[in-house]
């Protein structure tokens, strides 16, 4: 890569170009480092011998092979704790998209009394650490006798405080020129609310459902304490699959790619929404 | 100009009735209720609950596991923060210069935060264990025994973990100040230019300065996240060897859910919750200190 490489600012001064190729190999140095974790685990769970485990004389596995994963299918319910995941993730996304959205709109263009402090309910709440909530959570959730049911991991998780702030800032700055003119035309309140805000709200819904997806598929702390076998979602099975003496590192980590892989491919497609997402809350704040 | 339904009061009450649902049931009650249990021993399996006043506020005080607990907690706190904001924030300058596959980079730094923590967690234990890159790695430069892979060693083990979350976090805070470097007018940076500003004077008076409300914000939700650590313990030691990686989390979930002593946990949740407000309201009020005494 001498001088012709493009994208280098070419007009700048040669101690310019100097840094701007330092700094290129510094971050090609730290890319290797956080991608190759992941393609050795992908090498791994290919592996074509089953029983390999990590030393110094056998530091690769050898040969090639699907076995690996089928096996997670056939040997182990893999299967339905795959099929868990997505279904909790896309129903607790759904709900978020419709109920975010009518909390959000109610927040951005009704009047009501006490309205200031319901909406520092929300924001309040998005100052509560998870954890504070894992033991009393536990002790509802079984009173309910909701414990180790789809329900567990879906209502208490079907209106995310973020997506109601998300939702407010973006119906606030439509212009409100459309609703009269909608009222004039003789619609009501619900074809106002579904047929002409909620299609202009798309772009960040789609934020919304994206990060809600993503958060729900990688979530851990609350589908491990609230479930056990019925619906153990891909990551608690991920977690209790280690043993402690021995792992069987081929399969657990054919396991951990299929785990992985959704939500990679969702980065591919949506890497702008998922970004817009997490910054959210950064840059207005 | 009024809103068209602005005042329709059935209405707004069912637009916002999932919210106060949710808030009521899954928020308000379980930290009352939180807050109840912490004055209370309570077992779920006999549901036996006596009142014991402030009686487990004052025994985690004076319990060695949770004051280890706590002190691994600071230490992780204030020996990733640092380095993962540093680490972000030169990561961000980089990929902001007009560089090529900037693009590949950004999302390649990205993929450790898109991962489930216990993918990445995994990983880890792999690449720690006795005969695993990192450990064979350690082993070279001096720093681990040859009998016992990195998690298994009392010293190693913490700083395990912390390098592991410094590796996993520095891309998400790094999309964070991005978000803020792309906020800064470039008009200021043409400004600098014809002052005849060094690249270092421009980042020390321009760059650093503008993104000054941003690290906060970073430093601020990275101290938050970050005492609350919790599955990488569970999944990597489960708060070993001989509680050299216990955090208070992973005390709270321990005396809850394996010792069924939810009256004791609750306290001690609550006590992390106000370590937490107090380090959070400590750290808004040193950078406004700061900021202040610069003008």
């Amino acid at each position: 890569m001498s001088t012709g490489m493009r994208g280098f600012t070419a007009k700048s001064s040669a101690p310019r170009q100097a840094a701007d190729y330092l700094i290129w190999a510094g971050l090609f140095v730290v890319l290797v480092l956080m991608v190759a974790p992941f393609v050795w685990m992908f090498v791994v769970a290919l592996a074509g011998d089953a029983a390999w485990t990590p030393s110094a004389d056998d530091w690769l596995p050898g040969g090639w092979s699907f076995a690996n994963f089928s096996e997670l299918f056939t040997a182990q319910p893999f299967g339905m704790y795959f099929i868990n995941s997505a279904l909790v993730a896309a129903v607790v996304t759904g709900a978020n998209i419709v109920l975010c959205f009518l909390v959000g709109y109610a927040f951005a263009r009704r009047e009501f009394p006490l309205k200031k402090t319901a909406y520092f309910s929300v924001l309040a709440v998005l100052m509560v650490p998870a954890y504070v909530l894992i033991i009393p959570l536990f002790i509802l959730i079984n009173a309910l006798g909701w414990y180790d049911t789809y329900l567990a991991l879906i209502v208490p998780f079907a209106v995310n405080p973020l997506g109601i702030v998300l939702v407010r800032q973006y119906v606030s700055s439509l212009p409100i020129d459309l609703e009269h003119a909608a009222v004039l035309d003789g619609a009501g309140a619900l074809r106002i609310v579904f047929g002409i805000i909620m299609p202009l709200c798309r772009p960040v819904l789609a934020v919304l459902a994206i990060q809600i997806f993503w958060l729900n598929w990688n979530s851990f702390l609350f589908p491990f304490i609230l479930t056990d076998q019925n619906v153990r979602t891909l990551p608690v099975a991920l977690a209790m699959f280690r043993g402690y003496q021995t792992v069987d590192w081929p399969h657990l980590f054919a396991a951990a790619s299929l785990a992985t892989i959704p939500v990679v491919v969702l980065f591919l497609f949506f890497q702008r929404q998922i970004i817009s997402g997490l910054t959210a809350g950064a840059v207005k704040g | 100009m009024r809103v068209p339904h602005g005042k329709q009061w059935a209405g707004t009450f069912g637009l916002l009735l999932p919210w106060l649902i949710t808030f009521a049931m899954f928020w308000l009650y379980p930290l009352a209720h939180s807050a109840f249990l912490s004055f209370h021993d309570y077992n779920p399996l006999s549901g036996a609950m006596d009142f014991v006043g402030g009686l487990h506020f004052l025994r985690l005080f004076s319990d060695a596991d949770f004051l280890q607990a706590l002190k691994n907690t600071f230490v992780f706190v204030v020996g990733t923060v640092p380095v993962t904001t540093i680490l972000a924030l030169a990561l961000a300058l980089g990929v902001n210069r007009k560089l090529p596959l900037r693009g590949l980079f950004r999302a390649g730094f990205f993929v450790p935060t898109l991962t489930a923590t216990v993918v990445v967690a995994l990983l880890f234990v792999h690449l720690y264990t006795q005969g695993g890159y990192l450990h064979t790695l350690a082993r070279m430069l001096g720093l681990a025994e040859a009998d016992r892979g990195l998690l298994l060693d009392e010293r190693a083990a913490l700083l395990s973990v912390m390098a592991m979350d410094i590796w996993v976090s520095a891309g998400y805070y790094m999309l964070l100040f991005l978000a803020g470097l792309q906020q800064i007018p470039r008009d200021l940076y043409d400004q600098a230019d014809l002052c005849g500003a060094s690249a270092w004077q421009k980042l020390r008076l321009v760059t650093l300065p503008l993104l000054k409300p941003m690290t906060l914000y970073v430093v601020l939700i990275n101290t938050i996240k970050s005492f609350q650590i919790f599955t990488e313990i569970f999944v990597m030691t489960q708060g070993g060897p001989v509680g050299a990686t216990s955090t208070v989390v992973y005390f709270v979930y321990r005396e809850g859910f394996e010792k069924f002593r939810m009256g004791y946990a609750s306290a001690a949740a609550y006590v992390l919750f106000f370590v937490i407000l107090a380090v959070s309201i400590i750290q808004a009020r040193l950078f406004g200190f700061f900021q202040r005494a610069e003008r």
